[in-house]
């Protein structure tokens, strides 16, 4: 597949970046990248998640808005299958999260607040060690442009525990660079970053538009994010409040004034 | 590939970094080895000068300070993996949780197979014990001891590592699953020790191998659960 090229934001910044996606096909063609039914989830006995139905097509980045407890990472992280919903189901490129759970993890990646980085390795080992995970192919060449496109070259072979908030960010970022994700889920994906660092997520999420992966963004405003969106769904006490754009849906925009526990069975 | 070899290649991916984090930060062999010699040191005061009694404690005295000390290295092999949110990362990646589980198994096999080898030696100076004419069944107690401390360690190092309390819940959960570990591998020392006089180390060390294929097959088959948050 071709490498998409993009102009530099800042001269620290790679000339291009490699993202890899799957072989993806036409949008129009593909299952919803995210697909949930009543989808809920508690945290002893409350609810984070109240019953969200929403439908995100393939290939859109789409924002996830919504106050502090509205249910955003709680979302994020049963799509990631970090964990598992306490009603309801959920499918990710047609694949039900419960019963396809490996295989779902093979087409998303995550980032999350934490970085998942080892601070005793350095950040090369970090992402040789990622690799070999993801099975990504060529591993010393694809950690190496990595490193490259995420601004890091020069620090390869330091420690993640002298890194700051920001160059680990960036480095966590290198780490689904080797994956081949069909969706990408960020959680506040600009927060802790400089300048330089909001660039290269700029310059990704541009990357993954080009290719066709879709991106599930959680965040507080849409300021810096704009121009990259197809559509915005924004959540309130566990809910779906409000939909809008192109390739997003939900068949429950106006259940946030009732919300109540769903009849389903848990799961577990 | 086949499975088997993808399965191997990543369980010794997840080995070898945490043998470089080991090395590196020394987070479980320096404090545990330190550990394991206060614990002989004080069985050894608490017995008294009496160097034929502490020789028959000795085998004893050895597998208490193993397993004691391996409680500790288990524990502390997998705070690695409190990291920055490396135990979801770990669980989030698409590889068989299988692999998952043998990599950290190894990885807490070597340390305690180390702390075995330690000790051992330690004990046989300390208490003037001839390890060196059963070095063969020893190292045989010793690395079937270590595997299944392991093995079990790692298990419930994986219950215990996001709770509060994991320290005093590692050892209450861990410690009577271990009890038939140590049982056989006492007997088969002392068996070891004494040249084997009613030919029973055999038995001992059949039941030490079968406890391991016990454990690792019940670790690997539920060690997915585990990694999950809830």
């Amino acid at each position: 597949m071709d490498v998409p090229s993009f102009a530099p934001f800042a001269s620290s910044m790679p000339q291009t970046i490699y993202v890899s996606p799957r072989s993806l096909g036409a949008p129009d063609t593909r299952p919803p990248s995210v697909d949930t039914t009543d989808l809920s989830r508690l945290f002893a006995g409350s609810p984070a998640l109240a019953g969200v139905s929403l439908r995100i097509e393939a290939g859109r980045t789409v924002a996830l808005l919504g106050p502090n407890g509205a249910g955003k990472t709680t979302l994020l992280r049963i799509l990631a299958t970090a964990i598992r919903p306490s009603y309801g189901t959920a499918r990710v490129d047609g694949l039900d999260l419960d019963r396809d759970a490996g295989a779902v993890r093979a087409r998303v990646s995550y980032l999350s607040h934490a970085t998942g980085l080892y601070d005793d390795l350095t950040a090369r080992e970090n992402l040789e060690f990622a690799a070999v995970m993801l099975a990504t192919p060529d591993v010393a060449t694809r950690v190496r442009r990595a490193l490259d496109d995420v601004g890091l070259a020069n620090r390869a072979d330091d420690r993640v525990r002298e890194f700051s908030a920001g160059m680990r960010k960036r480095l966590a970022m290198g780490r689904i660079l080797l994956g081949n994700a069909s969706l990408v889920l960020l959680d506040e994906p600009y927060a802790a970053l400089d300048a330089d660092g909001m660039s290269l997520v700029d310059q990704l999420l541009s990357a993954w538009h080009e290719v066709g992966v879709s991106v599930v963004i959680a965040s507080h405003t849409t300021d810096r994010l704009d121009q990259y969106l197809d559509g915005r769904v924004t959540l309130g006490r566990g809910l779906v409040a409000t939909v809008s754009g192109d390739g997003v849906n939900s068949t429950q925009p106006s259940l946030i004034r009732n919300a109540r526990r769903p009849a389903a069975q848990p799961i577990r | 590939m086949s499975a088997p070899i993808i399965e191997a290649r990543i369980a010794l991916a997840i080995a070898r970094k945490d043998a470089v984090a080991e090395l590196r930060g020394r987070h479980a062999t320096v404090s545990t080895l330190f550990f394991a010699a206060i614990v002989l040191l004080l069985f050894g005061f608490a017995l008294g000068p009496d160097s034929a009694r502490l020789a028959d404690a000795a085998p004893g005295l050895l597998w208490l300070a193993v397993v004691f000390a391996g409680v500790l290295a288990v524990n502390r092999l997998h705070l690695l993996e409190t990291d920055d949110g490396a135990l979801e990362q770990l669980a989030l990646y698409p590889v068989p949780r299988r692999a998952i589980y043998a990599g950290k198994a190894l990885g807490g096999v070597a340390v305690m197979l180390v702390l075995g080898l330690v000790v051992l030696g330690a004990v046989g100076v300390l208490f003037a014990v001839d390890i060196g004419s059963a070095w063969a069944p020893l190292l045989a107690t010793v690395v079937l001891g270590a595997i299944g401390i392991g093995a079990v360690g790692t298990f419930y190092a994986a219950v215990t590592v996001r709770l509060r309390a994991r320290e005093v819940m590692l050892p209450l959960l861990m410690l009577p699953v271990l009890a038939p570990l140590l049982l056989g591998a006492v007997k088969a020392t002392a068996a070891a020790l004494a040249g084997d006089p009613f030919g029973e180390l055999g038995a001992w060390l059949q039941l030490l191998a079968a406890f391991d294929v016990i454990m690792i097959v019940a670790g690997a088959a539920t060690y997915g659960y585990l990694l999950e948050d809830g």
